[in-house]
């Protein structure tokens, strides 16, 4: 079972991060990405967006597998920045490294 | 893959004794201004945040990344920080081959010799020409590369330099970006062909420009070699993923991941290769990776210095 935590887009400001309840999951982000790899970045956002924190720890090798290249924020309908969302994930995991 | 944890513990370990990601110091690495006549003072500061001069280095590591990566011998990579500096710096010395330095080395001086003959009032500092820190900025760990960036940030302030020219665009996006926004201290930042401004003709020469995401995206500059290549007569052919849309090399994923940058980068080359044309880098990262990859490329800067004379 996975717990979620709907207050988790407040906490990923203090990562950087004021876009995560933008994205509608169209999946643009996934469809331009040049990984094509298992709907990256947008599981990963939809993670995010309902607080699924524990699928994020589990999962932290994907966020590292971006390029930070910003295709994806370049064709986002919603501009909800991916990319940066996806580097606001990899310090909230840096931070739960350092803290545990 | 490597796991991240060990890769960023390594760098920000490094970075914080050193300044260096590599951990070998920035005096063993930085030389190649040795011998030249550069003044260390005018009007503005080349700053080159020595990527160019680590990518012999990093040729050799990737080499070593790559043998070890999905290996039990991965899970060891943390102990690198325990390596005395000394090894390290004696590392980059013995590691890194000759002639890939001196190709380094080439590049910045192709660069000087842009900027002299477009008459800009250059100088140079090494001891100020310090690593960005941009590689932790990427990997998440904005901690460390806050504390790097407002240590580099305040030792130009310090030493009154206002304005900087840049060489590559990772540096160039953390001075004139990330630094402003994480340490409150703002420089006016130009990369050096945006300062290049002589008379030049070739009419024969056609190349392909392979934008670096940073320039092409994140700073939006792809436009500024393009005018310089029309100003000298030189034809370019852009390939489907150019400027905004550019097509990374797979770098970025270096450090993490050899297997899925040659990935990235088998796609990229496939789509460069299309034009038939010598291809031309502008990031050193880009640059090493094409080199590996046995493309016909060179990087800007030294393409457009034949034309200094």
């Amino acid at each position: 079972m996975t717990q979620v935590y709907p207050e988790f887009a407040d906490e990923l400001e203090g990562f950087g991060v004021n876009t995560t309840m933008d994205c509608f999951n169209c999946g643009t982000c996934a469809a331009i990405c040049p990984l094509i790899y298992e709907h990256f970045p947008r599981k990963m956002i939809r993670y995010a967006q309902i607080g699924a924190k524990d699928r994020i720890l589990e999962n932290y090798e994907d966020l590292w597998r971006c390029l930070h290249c910003g295709l994806c924020i370049q064709t986002c309908p919603r501009e909800a920045d991916p990319g940066d969302l996806i580097l606001g994930l990899r310090r909230f995991v840096v931070d739960h490294w350092r803290r545990t | 893959m490597y796991n991240p944890k060990y890769i960023i513990d390594v760098l920000a370990d490094n970075i914080r004794k050193t300044r260096n990601p590599f951990g070998a110091g920035n005096g063993t690495v930085n030389k190649w201004w040795k011998g030249s006549d550069l003044p260390s003072n005018g009007d503005a500061m080349l700053f080159t945040g020595l990527m160019y001069q680590l990518m012999p280095f990093i040729k050799k590591t990737t080499v070593q990344i790559e043998r070890f990566e999905d290996t039990k011998m991965a899970d060891y990579v943390w102990l690198q920080k325990y390596v005395p500096k000394l090894m390290v710096k004696l590392g980059y010395i013995f590691m890194a081959d000759k002639k890939d330095k001196k190709a380094s080395n080439h590049i910045l001086k192709s660069m000087v010799k842009l900027l002299v003959k477009s008459n800009v009032n250059l100088f140079y500092r090494p001891k100020l020409d310090y690593y960005s820190g941009i590689l932790l900025y990427d990997l998440g760990d904005n901690e460390g590369f806050i504390e790097h960036a407002e240590f580099v940030a305040n030792k130009l302030k310090e030493n009154g330099i206002k304005k900087i020219i840049t060489v590559d665009p990772h540096t160039t996006y953390a001075l004139k970006v990330l630094y402003p926004k994480y340490t409150g201290i703002e420089f006016d930042v130009k990369t050096y062909f945006e300062l290049i401004d002589f008379e030049a003709r070739d009419g024969n020469s056609q190349v392909t420009l392979h934008d670096p995401c940073f320039y092409g995206r994140y700073l939006e500059l792809s436009d500024k070699p393009r005018k310089i290549l029309d100003r000298f007569g030189i034809d370019h052919v852009d390939v489907r993923n150019s400027g905004k849309f550019t097509h990374c090399c797979g770098g970025p994923a270096e450090s993490i991941s050899p297997s899925l940058t040659k990935e990235i980068l088998s796609k990229r080359y496939g789509s460069l290769q299309e034009t038939g044309k010598p291809i031309l880098a502008m990031c050193p990262v880009c640059l090493g990776n094409l080199q590996k990859i046995d493309a016909d490329v060179e990087d800007l800067s030294v393409f457009l210095a034949q034309y200094a004379n």
